[in-house]
Parts: structure tokens; C-alpha cells; sequence
């Protein structure tokens, strides 16, 4: 398989992980990008198998027991933001 | 006073303090006024926390001149990397974006070691969210080898092994995603634990690779290593994959049991392409474990090679979704909001742009590329394929051995700008730690040559939960050596 990754897929992906991007930087990162890709061809070699993990054999589902509690830090989470009122985090409108 | 520094261990410290040769608060003074000298030339530190730290040595002694017990890791001056959460101190993770944030609240981790009156002598230097092998991707300042300073201390937990190997702090704490604990700790000369994955919480560290995320100790001995990881280790209501185990000796091996193990050597860790010193220094530990009647046994772990494809692809996919959070908004903010009208959308855009560095957006695309639609099957599934394939190589090993001693890193620590332009080459370093990641089980690197300029590691892998086997072979090696 040709490697995907070229200015305008690195652009697209680019918008879904919403980073921008610097203009200089695009060729750079789309050569490495490349290289890396070309590097996990050798899986391609692999036979295929199932994907569920060998380690998990003690992790299991756990449930809180039911009960009225807040456990969020408010406070110290509130300080952490540029803006607030009331206690609470202002944005500018979503909508326009 | 340097010469105390340097002989420093948990376990002399805490001797020398019962034994009131000094005191906490002294030791503590004594270590921010080397830091002060020495750490200019070597970055380890982010930032000292020196008013918190000096209270807390203080609160050692008062207890000591009361006569009250005290625990071993009391008053022990420890650097901690800056991707562990300490309430009311900022944590950078080396990124800008993070510039401004100050913790919330404490790792799960800091809190066990508050309680044994330990002292956090500062924040450490790493590359920005743990994403790199050499500690110059942190976006402050690049760290420097104790050893060499124009070569890497190794990375990300850089900070925290050349604090310890420079004796800027008796010990630390790192993190360990695909080596960052063990490759450092080689490259510095020190030991680096990468524990079981569930074996200790991972709450309040900075999250980078969910599934491979580890928080472990950096040490001068095994001992020490065994001592630290035992106050931190354990369930925790706030980590859910965290569990419970009763390991047996951890401090204390047994050594008529530690006589009996069998050691595996795999074949796929000294091939061609591992430097020669490498090599014959391993091979030296592993002929000074087998004059104890230690049995070795030559083993194959066949999907070796492909680990780092598989992990360079999971790692990414997990990064791109817990660096989403990052937003500009929630975690302090780096860049000014110019006017009122600018829209929510920009902030996200423009914050992470300018907040994230090269390597961190390199991974944040590749993440988002391996599971976008179209390509997810041929890369995601198959990395996850590959990462089961992988740990039953290792489930395999363990019918035939109980330990396997490898090479922690291909090479001995490259110079500072030598594989910054290509990030494959950067990835590489890794290949020998990212195994144990994938597979979920504890590792160990020890200082295979201590007398050499340039130090190398050896790791000793054990099976899940094999932390009594691995530091008891461990601490039996430091016997000898």
C-alpha cells in the first residue's frame, strides 16, 4: 500500500485533531510521517490473530456502590480556568 | 558534605538519621545547596520546591526528637518528574501548554509518600509528555548526562535519573510508557523499576499511553528500588486498573529461592546492530549471576522486531485521544484571548498549535491517522493483533524460565542533537524496553559496569507481577558486583 499521508490528508487530519499546523513545518512532518509509515509495513507480514489482550487476567469491572456523593475538585479545577463567572467557566459563544 | 551526598542510599539515609548523625532539615539544606551549584550544568530540575520540602524535613526531626518511629523513606529528599501531580505546585509535563497549570490535586503516589514523611525536593525535567528518549523534547531546557554532558541522560525521565545519578536527590520517580524509566536509568547509571501495569496507581500522572502508563522509582541501588516501589505500590480506588497483590519478600529476599530461579537469555536481544560494549557488559552481569549456580537458559521471543511498529502505533492512537483534553481552556491558558469575538474553535486551534511541540503533534497526527476511518483496520487492529502476539511470546518464555536478563538499550547514551532530525532513529532507542509495555509486565534495568565512563544497563524482566523475583535477583546481583 502507497503510504496515505500527503499535504492534504496532513491538513484534514490536522482539523480533526485541532492542532494547527505552522506552514513550514508541513513538508518536514509529512516526510516523517512517511518513514514511519514505510517502518509498519513489516507488520503487514504478520498472519492475522486475536487482538484480546493476554495481561487482563485480573482486571475486572468494578461498580461504585450507589450513593449521593460530589467528587469532582470544583474548587481547585475552577482556579485552574482563564475565565469564570460564578464558579463557572466562560467561553465565547459556541453558536454564532 | 559532597562525599555524604554521594554515598547516600534510602537505606543509609534513614540509618544516619535514627542514629542522629544529621538531621532531616540539614540533608534537605544540603541538597538545594548542591542542586543550586551543580544542577546548572546538568538541567535535571524543572523547578525546587525548597519552603514545602524544608517544613516537611523539619516535621521528620520533630517527630524523631520525640521519639515517635519513623518509616524508612521518612525525610528522604526525592525528585519527582513533572508529569506527577502534587497538589498546589504546577505541573508542566514539559509542555508550554501546561505552563501555567498548577495541580489540583495529589498522585495517588505522592499522597502514599506524603504519609511516610518523605521530601520532594523538586519537579524534573522530561520531554514533553513523557513523548521521547532523551529528554530534549522537554520545551524549557534540554538535560544534560551526568557522565558526559554533550550526551543525552535518556528520556522522558531524564530529569529524574540524572538528579539521582548526580546526587541532586537520594532517589526519584519516573514514568514508563516504553522505557522511559529503564533507558534513562541506563543512560545515567542508576536503577530504573518499571512496575507491573495495575501494580501501581496511575492516578494523578499525567496521561500520556493509558494501556502502557507506569509510574516506578529511580535509584542508586536495587534496594533502594525495592523500598520505594513498596510504599507506592497497591490498589487504589481512583485507578481502576490498579489491583491488589501480596508480594512476598520484596525488601527482604529470600535468597535460597533466588539461587533457583532460571534466568532466559532471548536470542532476539543481542543481535547485530547492539554496540559491542553492550553486549560484552551484559554478558559480564549475567557471568557474575552464574557464579551463584544460577541457571540460564538461551530463549526465543519471535515478535521481538515488531514491537516497536506495534507500539508506535498504539502508543500514538492512545495519545490522541488523552491530549484532546488539552484544550486551551480547562488546564491554565498559554496564549492571550485577543478580543471577546474570537471563537471557541480558534482557541482550540490556535492554544494547541502554539502549546504542543514537534514531537507531541508528530504523535497527536499519527494517532489520529492509525484510527481514522479507512486505515484503522490495517493499522490499529493489527498493531493490537501484533501486542497480543507479543505477550504470549512471554507467556510462552515463563513455561521454560522465571526471569529474563536483555540488554536495556541497543547503545550506550548518543549526543545531545544526534536524533533530533529523524524521529525513527529517536523511536529505536527504545526497542529493547517497549516489550515489557506491551505485555503489561514489570522490568528492571541495573548498571551493568560501574567503573566504565559511559554507563550501560541490563534489565531483568520478570512475569506479571514478578517484582519479588526480578528485585531479589536484583539486589543478589548488587551483592556481588
Amino acid at each position: 500500500m502507497a503510504t496515505p499521508i500527503n499535504k492534504k490528508t496532513l491538513e484534514h487530519l490536522a482539523k480533526l485533531a485541532r492542532v494547527l499546523i505552522p506552514e513550514g513545518d508541513e513538508e518536514k512532518l509529512v516526510n516523517d510521517l512517511e518513514k514511519i509509515l514505510a517502518h509498519f509495513e513489516e507488520l503487514k507480514s504478520l498472519p492475522a490473530g486475536e487482538a484480546t489482550l493476554a495481561y487482563g487476567g485480573e482486571a475486572k469491572n468494578e461498580f461504585r456502590e450507589d450513593g449521593k456523593s460530589i467528587n469532582t475538585n470544583h474548587g481547585r479545577g475552577v482556579e485552574a480556568l482563564p475565565e469564570t463567572k460564578d464558579e463557572y467557566l466562560k467561553i465565547p459563544p459556541v453558536f454564532e | 558534605m559532597f562525599h555524604l551526598l554521594r554515598n547516600l542510599t534510602i537505606k543509609n539515609f534513614h540509618d544516619g538519621l535514627v542514629k542522629k548523625e544529621f538531621t532531616a532539615l540539614e540533608m534537605a539544606r544540603a541538597f538545594f545547596a548542591h542542586i543550586k551549584e551543580r544542577d546548572p550544568h546538568i538541567g535535571a530540575y524543572l523547578r525546587t520546591l525548597e519552603e514545602r520540602a524544608l517544613k516537611d524535613a523539619e516535621a521528620v526531626d520533630i517527630k524523631i526528637a520525640k521519639g515517635e518511629e519513623i518509616h524508612l523513606l521518612a525525610g528522604v529528599p526525592l525528585a519527582i518528574k513533572d508529569n506527577i501531580l502534587i497538589e498546589g505546585s504546577p505541573a508542566t509535563a514539559g509542555s508550554k501548554i501546561l505552563e501555567n497549570y498548577v495541580s489540583a490535586y495529589d498522585a495517588t503516589v505522592i499522597s502514599k509518600l506524603k504519609e511516610t514523611g518523605a521530601v520532594f525536593l523538586g519537579k524534573t525535567n522530561l520531554d514533553e509528555f513523557a513523548m521521547g528518549s532523551s529528554t530534549e523534547n522537554s520545551a524549557f531546557h534540554v538535560t544534560k548526562n551526568p557522565h558526559d554532558p554533550k550526551r543525552v541522560p535518556g528520556g522522558s525521565s531524564g530529569g529524574s535519573a540524572s538528579a539521582v545519578a548526580a546526587h541532586l536527590a537520594v532517589a526519584g520517580l519516573g514514568s514508563d510508557t516504553g522505557g522511559s524509566i529503564r533507558q534513562p536509568a541506563a543512560f545515567c547509571g542508576v536503577v530504573g523499576l518499571k512496575p507491573t501495569y495495575g501494580a501501581v496507581s496511575r492516578s494523578g500522572l499525567i496521561a500520556m499511553a493509558s494501556s502502557l502508563d507506569q509510574i516506578g522509582p529511580i535509584t542508586k541501588t536495587v534496594e533502594d528500588a525495592a523500598i520505594l516501589f513498596n510504599a507506592i505500590k497497591g490498589k487504589d480506588p481512583l485507578d481502576a486498573t490498579s489491583v491488589n497483590y501480596n508480594w512476598a519478600d520484596l525488601t527482604k529476599p529470600d535468597y535460597e529461592k533466588i539461587k533457583n530461579l532460571r534466568v532466559g537469555v532471548p536470542e532476539e536481544y543481542f543481535i547485530e546492530g547492539v554496540e559491542p560494549e553492550v553486549i560484552s557488559a551484559v554478558n559480564d552481569a549475567i557471568e557474575k549471576i552464574k557464579s551463584l549456580g544460577v541457571k540460564f537458559k538461551k530463549i526465543s521471543l519471535p515478535h521481538t522486531k515488531y514491537a516497536l511498529s506495534c507500539y508506535y502505533i498504539i502508543m500514538p492512537a492512545e495519545v490522541s485521544s488523552n491530549l484532546a483534553r488539552f484544550d486551551g481552556i480547562r488546564y491554565g491558558r498559554n496564549t492571550k484571548r485577543e478580543t471577546q469575538s474570537v471563537k471557541l474553535s480558534d482557541i482550540y486551534f490556535k492554544t494547541r498549535g502554539a502549546g504542543f511541540g514537534t514531537e507531541t503533534k508528530r504523535r497527536i497526527i499519527l494517532g489520529t491517522f492509525v484510527l481514522s476511518s479507512g486505515y484503522y483496520d490495517a493499522y490499529y487492529k493489527k498493531a493490537q493483533e501484533v501486542r497480543a502476539k507479543i505477550s504470549r511470546d512471554f507467556d510462552e518464555a515463563w513455561k521454560e524460565v522465571d526471569v529474563i536478563i536483555a540488554p536495556t538499550t541497543p547503545t550506550r547514551p548518543f549526543l545531545i542533537g544526534e536524533k533530533t532530525a529523524d524521529p525513527l532513529s529517536m523511536y529505536l532507542s527504545d526497542v529493547f524496553t517497549i516489550p515489557a509495555n506491551l505485555a503489561g509486565l514489570p522490568a528492571i534495568s541495573i548498571p551493568a559496569a560501574k567503573d566504565v565512563r559511559l554507563p550501560v544497563g541490563f534489565q531483568l524482566i520478570g512475569p506479571r507481577f514478578g517484582e519479588s523475583e526480578i528485585l531479589g535477583l536484583g539486589q543478589y546481583y548488587e551483592r556481588i558486583a
